[in-house]
């Protein structure tokens, strides 16, 4: 019905004839001078050299590239940021589906709320999120001091500044996008095809499996390539709960740029982080279309 | 099975929320250590609040009231073009205007602290940790947020009515104050809300581009206090941050509805 609605008003035209074209060039002057002048000076300087002041110097040579994918130092942070973003996607995936399902199905009453306190994360402050978790996951936080008291653990263990700590937190900053994302599509699949399958014999947890869940595979897939995409490329995070020892890519560029003054450098690992998350976003977007989402 | 999933649900909601209630928690608690449980509570930290960091609020405060104007005043106008203009040019804008929301803003904050540091070379303009230059990045970061949620204000549009005020005497320039901006208020509403935050949450791009007097943010001067140790202090701001928004979220979720926020995105 709205596809229709859409598809009509589309084909009339508007008819306030203004010049739209050029009341939109201010907006294009603030992405020219915010936006895309500054990624072109940042690929330029990717190619080039650096001083020993922090300048660039030389000419044009894909050397830092070939450093950062040959070297075995700059190869760990690429390959530990991987498993940071893959790690967070799983956990994601594993939280974020049955959140996703019971939102998307759910008749109580109390799903407007349960809805608000799922999204409400998204809408407050990353740096107030993360360091919410320091009393939960220090070596005399909640955790550790439960842990301790029921007698789990002899001693408290380390989940903060170091990779654990990054990755729970990481993945309480992202589950609510991927479960928005897959209730958007869960809610689209009829439940006639689940009352159809359960009439017909199935059991709930095989009418789900073989019915709901192969209709879901795309957005789920898209909601992992999202999450992958913004897991890998987290500043904050990695910085407040890595307690300065968790060196991913986005804190090893801000060190090149901030502490060493490689801007060539710097900038080089940054067009490799935008080449990898701007591709898997632009994946996530071709599969939420193929989804019909 | 159906009790077992209850509890999944349930201990998924308790992870959620517990960032936030132990913020709350530990502004309240009597030690300095911040080790739990806290033997007695006490509302002592919410008078020993650093003036550091209220400065740094109202600097967050300040930047994103002028990111949200910046970007909906312009953003606005890039939207109604995507939807009414023409040629190849539209084409263009739609991929530049949103294409900031999948660069990471770490690359963004980067390229533009190298970008006004050239400008700096050549000019003698300092945009550098200057609360202009705070704005110009948390604006553009900011702009597609206001594009996206006016395009998605504009598919409802019914052109007719535009027809019925232009047949009635309207000037195509007043059709469009009083038609057709008050019919898109609801998604310029909700792309300035998401503007707003897109700024105040901003870390990435106030670590290059900011740091000064006027443009040290509360995320900037947070993780710049954590470097020596978190002290309560901070919980306590931070706690009274937390009432703040989500007051704000449920004011505006009465007054416009929450499900319109439902698409906003924000980086880590």
């Amino acid at each position: 019905m709205r596809r229709l609605h859409q598809r009509t008003t589309d084909a009339r035209r508007y008819p306030i004839d203004i010049r739209w074209n050029r009341l939109a060039l201010p907006g294009l002057a603030l992405l020219a001078a915010g936006f895309l002048a500054p990624l072109l000076l940042l690929a330029i300087y990717s190619i080039f050299r650096d001083g020993p002041y922090g300048q660039i110097v030389g000419d044009a040579t894909l050397a830092n590239y070939a450093a950062i994918l040959s070297d075995p130092f700059y190869l760990k942070v690429l390959g530990d940021t991987v498993l940071l973003g893959l790690l967070v996607t799983a956990a994601c995936a594993c939280l974020g589906y049955p959140l996703a399902y019971f939102l998307a199905r759910t008749s109580s009453r109390w799903r407007p709320v349960l809805l608000f306190l799922m999204i409400t994360p998204l809408m407050i402050s990353s740096v107030i999120r993360n360091i919410g978790w320091i009393p939960i996951l220090g070596d005399h936080g909640a955790l550790n001091t439960l842990m301790l008291t029921i007698g789990v653990i002899g001693r408290p263990i380390a989940m903060m500044n170091n990779f654990t700590g990054v990755v729970i937190a990481l993945v309480h900053a992202l589950l609510p996008y991927m479960t928005l994302l897959l209730m958007t599509v869960i809610r689209a699949i009829s439940t006639d095809l689940e009352y159809a399958a359960r009439n017909l014999g199935a059991s709930p947890w095989r009418s789900f499996w073989m019915v709901v869940f192969p209709l879901s595979k795309r957005g789920l897939g898209a909601g992992c390539a999202l999450v992958f995409s913004i897991a890998v490329s987290s500043y904050t995070t990695p910085t407040i709960l890595g307690g300065g020892r968790v060196l991913v890519m986005a804190t090893f560029i801000a060190q090149q740029i901030q502490s060493v003054m490689h801007y060539a450098f710097g900038s080089a690992l940054a067009i490799v982080l935008f080449v990898a998350a701007v591709g898997l976003s632009a994946i996530a977007s071709k599969r939420l279309e193929q989804s019909g989402v | 099975m159906r009790v077992l999933f209850r509890l999944l649900i349930a201990c998924i909601y308790i992870f959620l929320i517990a960032p936030f209630l132990f913020v709350a928690i530990s502004s309240v608690g009597d030690s300095a250590m911040l080790s739990f449980p806290p033997h007695s509570f006490t509302l002592h930290w919410y008078g020993q609040i650093s003036p550091k960091l209220v400065d740094a609020l109202k600097v967050s405060v300040l930047a994103a009231l002028a990111t949200m104007t910046i970007s909906s005043g312009l953003g606005l106008w890039v939207a109604l073009a995507i939807a009414r203009g023409r040629g190849a040019f539209v084409s263009f804008l739609k991929v530049v205007s949103i294409a900031p929301l999948s660069v990471p803003h770490l690359a963004i904050g980067i390229a533009l602290y190298q970008t006004v540091l050239l400008l700096w070379d050549y000019s003698g303009v300092t945009l550098a940790a200057t609360f202009p230059g705070l704005v110009l990045g948390h604006s553009a970061i900011a702009l597609p947020f206001v594009v996206r949620g006016v395009l998605a204000g504009h598919t409802h549009l019914d052109p007719a009515l535009e027809e019925a005020a232009l047949s009635l005497g309207a000037t195509p320039t007043a059709a469009l104050w009083r038609v057709t901006l008050p019919l898109i208020r609801p998604g310029l509403v909700s792309g300035a809300f998401l503007a707003f935050l897109a700024s105040f949450d901003d870390v990435p791009i106030a670590l290059f581009m900011g740091g000064g007097t006027d443009s040290t943010t509360f995320p900037l001067q947070v993780l710049a206090s954590l470097e020596f140790s978190l002290k309560p202090d901070i919980m306590a701001i931070s706690t009274l941050v937390v009432v703040a928004s989500v007051t704000l979220i449920i004011a505006l979720d009465y007054f416009f509805g929450l499900e319109r926020f439902l698409h906003g995105q924000s980086a880590d």
